[in-house]
């Protein structure tokens, strides 16, 4: 199976970015045009997040966002509709949807497969739906609806778990660089560059390193080492406090690197 | 997997589980491993029952409350006084086995949510008692309508750190210390409050809160002869009502009742009774089972006039015994949590906890209409006291602004 995920991956120079927005965070307008921005930037690995009342493994930025999100009355299928429409129009960007279990599970996972397909999403990543739960193996199901299985580890994560992990994991493999939440901390320290280089022996899938980066010089200390750097929280806070053009410089700063 | 996770139930039918992010794995398989290690270990079992007979006071009372029993004028009713328990709840039990197991484990700090106040007391105690730092989540809300408990946590030397996302309750208390213990896994232990979270809090909860219906067993059989016809428990996440119940399942005739918070009536937002209308089944907070939410999966907001109900999730164990038609649940609206709270205080000069109060309403409920000769076992899973500033706001408004604000204005 290919995708915009292998595409995006497979003739990269450098290093490649991947953003997070979560949907209806500030709203969808702003949503569509921050999208935009990103693909300009040439960011071509984008994640919508569906906004959760629980949002397990993120941080206060997130977190506040997903909330806002939803008091707007933010429903899954605004989300499905956003990236519809972008992918449309962005036809080079891939897209994937990140929430938790809960929601793919009150629509029916593989009903909300179909949508997130037909939706032109690319992957999935559900980072409490746990492989070792029956109703959480479900990256054959995946890319039988052409989208791939984002699997999301850590640097505690080991031995035989990890191998399952990456038995079922396809596109590309998705590691904090700290057992921590999104956001957390300010930085890449040397335990998680030794982590990441580790992991690249183990596997031939693309890595894509998150939580914490905070600036150009992150994503340059990441460039030979992993394939991805994932920003989330930090443009969230970047857009709160300065608006898009700051994100729009920001991203042009990295894309320099 | 390891074979050792097939010696503890990890699912109780489709529900339960371990629904986290692969981060706190670990965490969790440490927690499991210990758990299975010392729970049958003569050293440590010796030590958790020496603590709950010297320091917990156990076993509590089973009292007969023949005042009550006359009134209603139907079944005998026993009640199970786990309110005369150190710090005033079942939620000592399960704290002592924890933090027991923290030490074994090498923990130095424990963290803790909290919803009434009761289990954040509870944690703060018994990390006083064992040198363990301590901090407790709590939702902003739940702050200010149980201050006499955050007053008391800080005098034991917990921090107590108010939680201000989503509904400012316990479900979000419980994410909170979730994310806490994610950056802090090394050092510090979560003591979970009630028999829910990700495998293996659920049945380690319901094992440690299962002294209460091993002692209930024991003291009706001495009382009575016979075992019980019906036990009522309140069930907000439902660590005392599993606790109550799980002796007794495996008898025969015996019916087990659930109280849940039917708040001010059943329309969304205004109860926790996940059982009433139409039962959800879901994922969050670490596991699968019935949670109050709406179409999209979103949780939904709660109410109860017991802090320690208001919660949107219910634990696995209970949801697959729902399934099964072992627990019949039913909703108990505030006001007659408030009315039974007034009628046994009266009755039998014992102040019950407000979540308490939902068990005697059912019990209220039921007894008139069961024979005089079955007996019924209430579990009083706490005593008032904490709840003092909604009970006499409630019952006794007037007096009680005077007197809060006479302390304020000449209050030293
Ligand atoms: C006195 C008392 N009873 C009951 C509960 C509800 O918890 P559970 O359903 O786990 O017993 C609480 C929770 O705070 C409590 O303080």
């Amino acid at each position: 199976m290919e995708n915009n995920i292998d595409r995006a991956l497979a003739n990269k120079a450098g290093i490649q970015l991947m953003t997070h927005v979560v949907a209806g965070y500030p709203d969808l307008d702003v949503n569509a045009d921050l999208i935009r921005l990103m693909a300009s930037r040439g960011v071509k690995l984008i994640e919508i997040q569906i906004p959760f009342t629980d949002p397990l493994a993120d941080g206060p930025t997130i977190m506040r966002a997903n909330q806002a999100a939803l008091d707007q009355g933010v429903t899954p299928r605004h989300c499905f509709e956003l990236c519809a429409a972008l992918s449309k129009e962005l036809p080079d960007v891939a897209f994937m949807f990140m929430t938790y279990a809960n929601i793919p599970f009150a629509l029916g996972l593989e009903t909300f497969m179909a949508k997130a397909s037909q939706s032109g999403a690319s992957g999935l990543i559900l980072p409490d739906l746990s492989w070792d739960e029956s109703d959480g193996d479900y990256a054959g199901a995946a890319r039988e609806h052409g989208l791939h299985p984002i699997m999301v580890i850590s640097p505690d994560t080991g031995g035989p778990r990890l191998d399952a992990i990456l038995s079922r994991a396809s596109g590309l493999l998705y590691t904090t660089l700290k057992v921590g939440i999104t956001g957390a901390g300010a930085g890449i320290d040397q335990a998680g560059v030794e982590y990441v280089r580790n992991l690249k022996k183990k596997t031939a899938l693309p890595i894509a390193a998150g939580f914490g980066i905070s600036s150009p010089d992150h994503v340059r200390m990441l460039d030979g080492l992993a394939d991805v750097a994932v920003i989330g929280s930090h443009i969230i806070n970047l857009m709160d406090a300065q608006g898009l053009g700051a994100v729009d410089e920001f991203l042009a700063a990295c894309a320099r690197t | 997997m390891s074979r050792i996770s097939d010696m503890l139930p990890r699912h109780f039918g489709p529900y339960g589980g371990r629904y986290v992010p692969e981060m706190l794995v670990p965490a969790l398989e440490e927690l499991e491993q210990g758990y299975l290690k010392y729970k049958d270990d003569p050293e440590f079992t010796a030590e958790l029952t020496d603590l709950y007979q010297n320091y917990c006071g156990r076993p509590t009372p089973l009292y007969f409350a023949e005042n009550l029993t006359r009134e209603l004028g139907g079944c005998k009713i026993y009640l199970k006084l786990e309110g005369l328990a150190h710090t005033g709840a079942h939620k000592i039990n399960n704290a002592l086995g924890q933090a027991l197991l923290a030490k074994r484990l090498g923990k130095t700090k424990v963290i803790a949510e909290t919803g009434a106040g009761q289990h954040g007391l509870a944690s703060a105690t018994v990390a006083a008692r064992f040198g363990l730092e301590c901090k407790v989540f709590m939702g902003e809300v739940d702050v200010r309508r149980q201050y006499p408990n955050v007053y008391a946590m800080k005098l034991l030397g917990a921090e107590v750190i108010p939680v201000t996302d989503g509904t400012k309750t316990l479900k979000d208390a419980v994410n909170a210390t979730l994310k806490y213990w994610i950056q802090n896994l090394k050092d510090t232990h979560y003591i979970l409050g009630s028999a829910l979270g990700p495998f293996p809090y659920p049945v380690m909860v319901r094992d440690f809160q299962s002294v209460i219906g091993r002692e209930a067993r024991t003291q009706i059989l001495e009382r009575e002869g016979r075992l019980p016809n019906h036990l009522v428990a309140c069930v907000g996440g439902g660590s005392n009502s599993i606790g109550l119940f799980h002796p007794f399942l495996q008898d025969a005739g015996i019916r087990f009742h659930g109280a849940e918070a039917g708040g001010r009536g059943p329309a969304v937002g205004d109860n926790a009774a996940r059982f009433g209308g139409k039962p959800k089944v879901g994922i969050a907070q670490g596991y699968k089972s019935y949670f109050l939410q709406d179409e999209s999966g979103q949780l939904q907001d709660t109410h109860s006039v017991s802090a320690g109900l208001d919660y949107a999730g219910v634990g696995p164990e209970l949801a697959w015994l729902h399934d099964q038609s072992v627990i019949e649940f039913a909703p108990i609206t505030d006001v007659q949590a408030l009315d039974a709270f007034k009628r046994l205080t009266r009755l039998e000069g014992i102040i019950p906890a407000l979540e308490s109060s939902h068990a005697v309403a059912r019990a209220i409920e039921l007894a008139p209409t069961l024979p005089k000769d079955e007996i019924m076992i209430v579990n009083i899973s706490g005593r008032g006291d904490k709840d003092i500033f909604i009970t006499a706001m409630e019952l006794d408004r007037e007096n009680w602004i005077a007197f809060l604000e006479n302390e304020v204005r000449h209050g030293k």
